[in-house]
């Protein structure tokens, strides 16, 4: 039988390779030797996407390698999960994630749901193609936290404008904070349309979202 | 000296001997579309993707309302996909078609039709091009552009899985895949050529290095392009989405006449990388100038790509829709003032 460091390492490799065969053989080990399921998805499942991302940023990694451990890390999640008790000691926080109206390039979109999901926030994905007024309508519905938004070509992207001008609008910016991404995205653009962040990659997304969410929770008062 | 017509000015910019025209060109390569010419000319999407008609006078409409040096077919990146069986969804007036549904299961499903030309909109491309050549005769050159093989692999197959695939199958599965893409590309302009279009673009956005690793380009995107330079047998334009920096010294050997950066890569930046292998094409941002700017800072990206080198003055990617009239025209403007002495 093999050691809980065994399983967490050979789990850990297994993602970061992108091999979903041995991302589902630990996943198995894990749970025949009754480690925390829980704990090995956000934990060593969020190490190891943090090692893929740190790759990614120093370009050893692009998308085609972070895919490939996407789908390792869902692989062994999928073992893993019902086997999880959930953690019951914070409320996670809620966040919409969408690929704006008429772009229908979401592998970006995808990273960002697979990261935010394994750090523990509660993710609406509605998909690429979404109509700007259908994202406002969901926002409002499922009071999320955060709204992630995404655009692969510099002819949508100004729809993203679009969204947040329709929040204004509303008379609800003030109560969900803004991320958006995508290729040609550029920070400064992002701030000139009043969005609160554009994290440069996906694992920077959760870094991002955990601090809009501490701040929109201390401007409400709550604690995280 | 014969009359510098725009077409003669356009052929010498875009193969890198800009210094033997009068000015620098204004042909724009991409996508040219907006609503304000769809308003003006009658001719809306959707619509106009799908008719003859409209096709035409949308297209002239670059020339006509806006200025721009040349004409360009067709307005869409969907046209291989949809002749190869994918779903479009058509969009509206502001929004472009897109590719909705996926054909092939696996590289090995990959089956190109030997009358693929002939089928879906090609015939429709090519119609509108010969009608453009024969009401304009030689004074403007015409664009044929097709769809990249990454970008056309990404519809057909869906681009999650091709991206996996290029980890996961062997590379040489995966490039002949994109070479089988290529030879459609080919029999497309070489039909395009026919019907008079001088120019090609080669529009593959999404082989972007957001994506692709540079190894990957090299090993499997490069020899594709090879393959279309050495057979397709006209100057071609590349345009790649995103920052390509790290491609351009492939870029460089890929016997391509031009390639058109995004505004992620500065114009300067890839001159000095490139020397005089490859043309500089663009260098006017969409979105910061010519969408959400002013005609003033139009005037002044265009005038600081020109200083930078870029070869053909035009637009870092396909135009946003709702780019106001005045701002499109400010650009035309600086290539119009701009003398070589």
């Amino acid at each position: 039988m093999a050691t809980k460091e065994e399983i967490v390492n050979g789990f850990m490799k297994a993602i970061v390779d992108g091999d979903e065969e041995a991302s589902a053989k630990w996943a198995k080990e894990a749970v025949a030797a009754g480690l925390d399921a829980y704990e090995m998805v956000t934990k060593h499942g969020g190490d190891a996407m943090t090692i893929v991302n740190q790759k990614y940023e120093k370009k050893e990694y692009f998308v085609p390698e972070v895919l490939c451990a996407a789908n390792a890390l869902n692989a062994g999640v999928d073992i893993l999960s019902p086997h999880m008790k959930a953690d019951k000691t914070s409320v996670p926080a809620t966040v919409v994630l969408a690929v704006v109206e008429g772009d229908i390039h979401d592998i970006g979109k995808n990273l960002v749901k697979i990261m935010l999901s394994a750090a523990g926030f509660r993710v609406i994905d509605m998909g690429k193609d979404v109509p700007s007024a259908a994202l406002v309508e969901k926002i409002k519905e499922t009071k999320a936290d955060v709204v992630g938004m995404s655009a692969l070509m510099s002819t949508t992207m100004p729809r993203m404008k679009n969204v947040i001008d329709m929040l204004k609008d509303q008379g609800i910016r003030g109560k969900v904070k803004v991320i958006v991404g995508g290729g040609p995205v550029t920070k400064d653009w992002a701030l000139s349309i009043g969005a609160d962040d554009r994290p440069h990659d996906a694992s920077a997304a959760v870094g991002a979202t955990k601090g809009l969410v501490e701040k929109l929770r201390a401007e409400r008062g709550e604690t995280w | 000296m014969a009359e510098m017509t725009p077409r003669k000015r356009a052929l010498l910019c875009v193969t890198g001997n800009k210094r033997r025209a009068d000015r620098i060109s204004c042909m724009d390569t991409l996508t040219t579309c907006t609503v304000d010419q769809m308003n003006a000319v009658k001719a809306p999407f959707p619509e106009a993707n799908r008719d003859p008609e409209l096709a035409f006078k949308l297209a002239a409409a670059a020339w006509e309302v806006i200025g721009l040096e040349g004409f360009k077919l067709p307005f869409d990146l969907c046209v291989e996909a949809e002749a190869l069986g994918c779903k479009i969804n058509w969009g509206r007036i502001d929004r472009h078609p897109s590719v909705e549904t996926h054909v092939f299961n696996d590289l090995k499903d990959l089956k190109i039709p030997d009358d693929i030309v002939e089928r879906g909109r090609f015939p429709l491309k090519h119609d509108v091009e010969l009608r453009l050549r024969k009401e304009y005769g030689d004074y403007l050159p015409i664009v044929n552009q097709v769809t990249g093989p990454f970008t056309v692999a990404g519809h057909i197959f869906g681009i999650e899985k091709f991206c996996i695939w290029t980890k996961k199958r062997p590379l040489a599965d995966v490039r002949e895949a994109l070479m089988q893409i290529s030879e459609m590309n080919i029999a497309d302009c070489k039909k395009a050529l026919k019907s008079g279009t001088d120019v090609v673009c080669i529009a593959d956005p999404s082989a972007t290095s957001d994506i692709l690793s540079p190894t990957f380009f090299k090993e499997a995107m490069l020899p594709v392009y090879q393959n279309m330079a050495k057979k397709i047998g006209a100057p071609i334009v590349l345009h790649i989405c995103g920052n390509t920096s790290s491609y351009l010294p492939f870029i460089a050997d890929s016997g391509f006449d031009a390639f058109s950066v995004d505004a992620q890569v500065d114009p300067g930046f890839a001159k000095a990388i490139v020397g005089d292998k490859i043309a500089i094409v663009g260098g006017v941002p969409t979105i910061t100038a010519l969408l959400f700017g002013t005609p003033q800072k139009v005037k002044e990206a265009a005038i600081d790509a020109i200083k930078k080198g870029v070869d053909v003055l035009m637009p870092s990617c396909g135009i946003p829709p709702r780019t106001p009239t005045e701002n499109f025209k400010a650009m035309v403007d600086v290539a119009r003032c701009m003398v070589y002495v």
